[in-house]
């Protein structure tokens, strides 16, 4: 039992480091080409930053995000209904910034 | 003291019932659908490791299956499991299993994927045996239970985060209580499981997010046509309540009621080793608003028996004065 609980939490505790925040970096916005959007219909979420060798990460809480990089594709079930949150973290060897634009996801409706 | 390592080993590795859930993509554990079992004797351990291949491809809106979205969506999900118990006492059974993805799927073929992998879900578990009577063959278990979100979750791929549906670990901790009552009769044996199953809310950095409950009826028909050869049959019906979101807001696109046929076949090996296959197919499936629903799944099982009692018992018989030559 030991073992296992030990194996389970030291798989639970390899996560990524945490970097602290970066006054050379500014995130100037955030957009979406589609805002809202029906379910099942993608969205493209474009970030706009400034800094040097700039790295870019994503979280939606709600809804599926597809590529990496300064542009990616969002897109959202009939689950995902309502407004969701879209986080993108920029960040580089100085540290990080985020922001986050809310998307709204409608229902899906026969066409 | 190897001896005493082999047995830990084998006892960290395998044992007890019941943990899954009918819709194609949620996080956490599957429920592994096996025939239950009544609690153990005293000093008896088991261990089980369970292979489950799970895919779904469907749509459906209520009970029909539904066709207009303008494009297919597959998931799939190869998972393997370690379940132990332990009969602490004549009453008492303690169970444990923890759940591992090789890899949990969602894709539009030609367009996207994706894919979570790594641990999911440890449970812990008490088994009580209530009543039972060997002269009548009936035996009463209800058990409680905990699954600890100890595995993978938040996982990300080129720093672009995983959607829930296919993050390993529930994210959250769940809590559970099932009855299970079988009763023999000759070569037949009945028997009713009923369980219930809470979550609690899942509040990460990135998800907030609450599974409804899940609810679980189950009945078995157990036949050994030979004597090391038993056919399982079980009609299961699985019941989950609608999720909620942030301000307590329903997802109306959540929550089933799934009726599954489960077919099982056991081989029972010398030395108490144990072989099952089986498998879940939906016979009837509802989904609130549109969701891709369960397709089918199969699985095997390999479990080793140990009598601690009946090995000293052996052990003693074998070597008789061994004790006071000492």
């Amino acid at each position: 039992m030991i073992v296992l609980t030990g194996l389970a939490l030291l798989s639970a505790c390899s996560k990524k480091d945490n970097s602290g925040p970066s006054s050379q970096i500014r995130i100037d916005s955030i957009t979406a080409s589609v805002n809202p959007v029906v379910a099942y219909d993608t969205s493209v979420i474009t970030v706009y930053a400034t800094g040097d060798n700039l790295q870019y990460g994503w979280v939606a809480n709600h809804g599926k995000i597809k590529g990496s990089g300064i542009t990616v594709k969002y897109s959202a079930c009939q689950s995902c209904r309502g407004l969701n949150t879209i986080t993108c973290r920029v960040f580089n060897e100085t540290g990080e910034v985020s922001d986050t634009i809310m998307v709204r996801v409608t229902p899906w409706h026969s066409k | 003291m190897l001896q005493t390592a082999k047995y830990l080993l084998i006892f960290l590795c395998l044992c007890t019932g019941n943990k899954a859930f009918s819709q194609c993509c949620t996080s956490g554990n599957p429920f592994i659908s096996d025939a239950e079992q009544p609690a153990l004797q005293s000093r008896i351990l088991t261990a089980s490791l369970n292979y489950r291949y799970s895919h779904s491809g469907k749509y459906y809106s209520e009970d029909s299956r539904f066709t207009e979205l303008p494009f297919q969506e597959v998931a799939n999900s190869n998972y393997t499991e370690l379940q132990i118990g332990y009969g602490i006492t004549n009453w008492l059974t303690a169970l444990t299993d923890l759940g591992y993805f090789f890899n949990k799927t969602l894709e539009t073929p030609g367009i996207d994927s994706y894919k979570g992998y790594g641990f999911g879900d440890l449970g812990l578990y008490a088994k009580f045996n209530a009543y039972s009577n060997s002269r009548l063959r009936l035996t009463i278990s209800p058990t409680v239970g905990v699954k600890f979100p100890v595995g993978v979750f938040d996982q990300e791929v080129e720093n672009v985060q995983l959607p829930i549906s296919v993050q390993p670990s529930a994210g959250s901790y769940r809590y559970l209580a099932n009855l299970f009552i079988s009763k023999g009769f000759g070569k037949v044996a009945l028997a009713g499981f009923a369980s219930y199953e809470y979550s609690q809310l899942i509040e990460s950095e990135n998800f907030y997010y609450k599974y409804g409950d899940q609810w679980i009826a189950a009945l078995y028909f157990n036949y050994r046509p030979w004597k090391r050869f038993t056919i399982d049959l079980q009609v299961r019906n699985e019941y989950r309540t609608k999720s909620t979101r942030e301000n307590d807001d329903i997802i109306e696109s959540s929550g089933y009621d799934v009726v599954f046929f489960t077919p099982q076949v056991t081989y029972a090996f010398k030395h108490d080793w144990y072989l099952s296959a089986y498998g879940d197919i939906p016979l009837y499936k509802y989904y609130n608003g549109i969701q891709l629903s369960f397709g089918y799944a199969v699985s095997v099982r390999v479990t080793k028996k140990i009598d601690f009692i009946a090995l000293m018992a052996r052990k003693r018989s074998a070597d008789p004065g061994g004790s006071e030559s000492k």
